[in-house]
């Protein structure tokens, strides 16, 4: 293993070398990167501009990777994608994986945070707002069939009866909200009080983190053997994404448009809701501490709440050890 | 003359219902303005196409892969079932697992054990196959006897037989399955595509329209995908008549039991029973064949333990009675509802083939459109309970029944309404007296061929509106990465489908008393 990590550190300075005595740098660093896979959690957006950003100013070659980055989609589980040994780290939901390490003797490693507040949310019209789980009750949820864990959760955790909301699917289009035929849907609220405004409405929202869910989400996650195999690479992709993120949250409004002709071209969405969507998340997602952080305090929630709901998290599931490095 | 009038009326009646379309989009009549005006639809699929570009190429990449993978397969599988009628029956079991499985329960596991492009291609593939290798089947074992006791009199074996008379005979067969299997793959790919996180293809841009609540998009996305699949049914029937030199209307082989020299019932036996374990040894070879570990990759062995050996079997046991409970019996509604409605539209094309004409290309929409893109008019409309299940499920059902019931109207022979005629029988006589009675065997094809696909419209129903059932169960396991209750709900599924498939097959057998073999 040390004789592969000395391999890289070579080929990196040659390539340095190289680049002082003016070889087209792109040739040298395709030379010197090693390949690494991702699976991000959804199709191109927002979400992920940070990867973005540092896929395009070059910090992954910069740093020895040659990261191939996979979106994902509805029918996309991202630990799956690991345990196939298609992608090295995985963007996931905590519980889910938490749930996959207990209920299977799934070998993942939770690595870091992109969330540090999960941005999953009960939208709802300003006028006919619902403003805390509470008023949820006799109200009909649409909810991703996929999301209904955290939902559930999140109302036994404010002690409301699972029985006194009426969840139905939430199929990804919110006219059904807009035209009052669900009183709410859950959705990230990072996201969807865009399309209302769009449509003349004013969107009301509130975080499952406020009232008591306190998870993150898009955690990385790696399995055990690419955590001992790969460790310095995984450091250097987290090292060169919290540099993306870094400049992308410069001004959020900055790196979308760039992206409208590559990673944001075609995906039906408009460039304008990735910008209310990038500047939604920022506080989301940064730390003092640094994009990906994860704290005592932050794990200690997140355990606590999924102990709450029967999902037996433990500390040994996070490793800090990673950050430590970057 | 009066065929150029007729045609007239018919273009009159289309024009007339697009009149209608429109106006009623312009005015909001429909849920609130969720169904948009045809004018609106068409204007921004115009302006936005360069967008739709890049996407087209890829479902038409993906599709037309899927579409020679599937059909060199289905052509190599027919010719094998043609010279070892053995294997007919041995795959008996395969083959009607393809025929019936719902898509939407295939493409979660395909996704997990492929990487995205093998996922999307083997879906399309998959779908291509089965009206390819029915076609090809049919046209292979329907040559000419004399023919091939002329090759077997100059010393050629049925190898010879098969190169020179019948895969000769049988290419109009053959092409005339690809009518049919070309559209199969263009939705195979889409809704591929739509799971798996593609980049590119209709069904990655429908995915990221969806959340744009701007049902104009949704609507010249479906547009696209229909006129991709009309255009891919064109060209087959054109490459058809190309070779033929005749025009073969569209045909549905359905049945595809033939009678073999029966050899005694211990015989039989062993050959269903060989046809049911078949499609487990294959699962169970493809499995350890791709090396994925056990926790995601279930082998039947791994779902049995699962279901009934398992820390949470009984939990599993229960979750699944407790969908399966909601789904079979809207199944079988949904089943009735939809034969209902294609015996209607069957009624209807036989009365009154112009009106049937003008109907028609609607009804193909219904076929190619992606679901998901109308859930939101669909909940609008019909709510979230039984209704809107049956609507959907009724939408998936009804054309192969029709088309299928279409045939049945079209071959009662003239003379026996002549008969009817000289005594003065009005229209509806005329029906109860010889159309109906002469539809019954035409009933249970259908049947056959509607009740897998009520399966997959109340899943689709269950995962996008009322989230009950097998469809919704699905989905959640996905959330709660519960890949044992993934697999066990695709392989329930598909057990379903083939046990109602089978249910059918013995009903028409008792009620023809097995004489209804094509």
């Amino acid at each position: 293993m040390s004789i592969s990590i000395n391999r890289r550190r070579f080929l990196q300075s040659a390539a340095i070398g190289a680049a002082a005595l003016s070889v087209p740098s792109g040739i040298t660093r395709a030379l010197a990167a090693t390949p690494l896979t991702m699976q991000a959690a959804w199709i191109n957006d927002a979400e992920f501009c940070g990867y973005f950003a540092a896929l395009d100013e070059g910090y992954y070659t910069d740093a020895g990777l040659d990261l191939t980055y996979l979106p994902g989609g509805p029918d996309v589980i991202p630990e799956s994608t690991l345990i196939a040994g298609r992608a090295d780290l995985a963007l996931t939901t905590p519980d889910t994986t938490i749930k996959a390490i207990v209920d299977q003797g799934a070998p993942f490693k939770i690595i870091g945070a992109q969330y540090q507040k999960n941005p999953i949310g009960i939208v709802s019209l300003a006028k006919a707002p619902i403003k805390s789980p509470e008023e949820l009750k006799g109200k009909t949820l649409a909810v991703p069939p996929v999301n209904v864990i955290s939902v559930e959760a999140m109302l036994e955790i404010n002690g409301i009866d699972r029985s006194e909301v009426n969840i139905v699917p939430y199929a990804y289009d919110p006219t059904p909200l807009l035209k009052g035929e669900i009183d709410a849907s859950l959705d990230f609220t990072t996201n969807v009080p865009y399309t209302i405004e769009q449509q003349g409405e004013e969107a009301y929202s509130f975080l499952l983190y406020d009232f008591g869910y306190k998870t993150y989400n898009d955690t990385v996650v790696v399995t055990e053997e690419t955590l001992a195999e790969k460790r310095d690479l995984l450091v250097a992709w987290m090292r060169a994404s919290r540099q993306g993120w870094n400049a992308n949250f410069q001004d959020p409004a900055a790196y979308p448009p760039k992206f409208a002709d590559t990673w944001f071209k075609g995906t039906g969405r408009t460039v304008e809701n990735e910008i209310f969507f990038n500047e939604a998340q920022q506080p989301l997602i940064e730390n003092p501490n640094g994009i990906f952080a994860m704290d005592d305090a932050g794990i200690d929630a997140n355990i606590e709440t999924l102990n709450r709901i029967g999902i037996k998290a433990s500390k040994d599931m996070f490793d800090t050890s990673l950050l430590a490095e970057i | 003359m009066n065929e150029a009038k007729r045609h007239l009326v018919t273009a009159a009646l289309i024009a007339g219902l697009l009149i209608a379309w429109e106006v009623t989009g312009q005015m909001k009549l429909v849920a609130g303005g969720t169904l948009p005006a045809i004018s609106a639809i068409l204007s921004r699929l115009v302006a936005e196409f360069p967008e739709y570009l890049p996407h087209l190429a890829e479902t038409l990449k993906t599709a037309s892969t899927g579409f020679v993978i599937g059909n060199v397969i289905a052509v190599a599988a027919a010719c094998l079932f043609c010279l070892f009628p053995l294997t007919e029956r041995l795959f008996r079991g395969i083959n009607i697992t393809v025929f019936t499985v719902p898509p939407i329960a295939l493409a979660p596991v395909l996704v997990i054990a492929m990487d995205g492009n093998a996922a999307r291609i083997t879906l399309a593939a998959l779908l291509v196959y089965f009206p390819t290798m029915t076609a090809a089947l049919t046209g292979l074992q329907t040559a000419d006897p004399r023919a091939i006791d002329l090759v077997h009199a100059y010393g050629g074996g049925r190898f010879k037989a098969l190169w020179l008379v019948r895969i000769r005979t049988a290419l109009p067969a053959v092409l005339s399955g690809f009518q049919i299997a070309a559209p199969a793959a263009v939705l195979g790919a889409i809704l591929a595509e739509f799971g798996s996180g593609a980049r590119w293809g209709l069904g990655s841009f429908l995915l990221g329209s969806l959340g744009r609540a701007e049902p104009d998009r949704l609507w010249g996305i479906g547009l696209t995908a229909t006129a991709i699949s009309a255009l891919g049914y064109v060209a087959a029937a054109l490459a058809a008549k190309w070779v033929t030199g005749e025009n073969r209307a569209l045909g549905l082989t359905v049945s595809q039991v033939r009678s073999e020299p029966e050899r005694g019932r211990l015989h039989k036996a062993v050959m269903v029973v060989a046809a049911l374990v078949f499609p487990f040894v294959i699962w169970q070879v493809l499995i350890w064949m791709s090396g994925l570990s056990p926790i995601i990759a279930k082998t039947p062995y791994g779902v049995f333990e699962y279901l009934f050996l398992g820390r949470g079997a009984e939990s599993a046991q229960t979750r699944l009675l407790v969908a399966l409970g909601e789904t079979v019996p809207v199944t079988l509604l949904g089943m009735l509802v939809g034969l209902l409605f294609a015996f209607l539209l069957s009624l209807i094309s036989f009365l009154s083939p112009t009106i049937m004409r003008a109907i028609l290309p609607f009804a193909l929409f219904t076929q190619t459109m992606p679901l998901v893109a109308l859930t939101p008019l669909a909940v609008l409309i019909f709510g979230r309970g039984l209704t809107v299940t049956l609507v959907i499920t009724t939408s998936v059902t009804f054309f192969a029944a029709f088309v299928v019931l279409a045939q049945g109207f079209a071959m009662i022979p003239k003379s026996a309404f002549d008969l009817v005629d000289a005594y003065g029988a009005s229209v509806l006589q005329k029906l109860r007296l010889i159309a109906i009675p002469a539809c019954g065997k035409w009933i249970f094809v259908a049947g056959r061929l509607a009740l897998p696909k009520a399966l997959l419209g109340v899943m689709i129903a269950e995962w996008l509106a009322t989230g009950k059932g097998l469809g919704n169960l699905l989905n959640q396991s996905r959330g709660y990465l519960d890949y044992g209750m993934i697999w066990t709900v695709a392989l329930v599924s598909i057990l379903l489908s083939v046990a109602l498939y089978q249910l059918a097959e013995l009903a028409e057998k008792l009620v023809t008393g097995g004489r209804s073999k094509k």
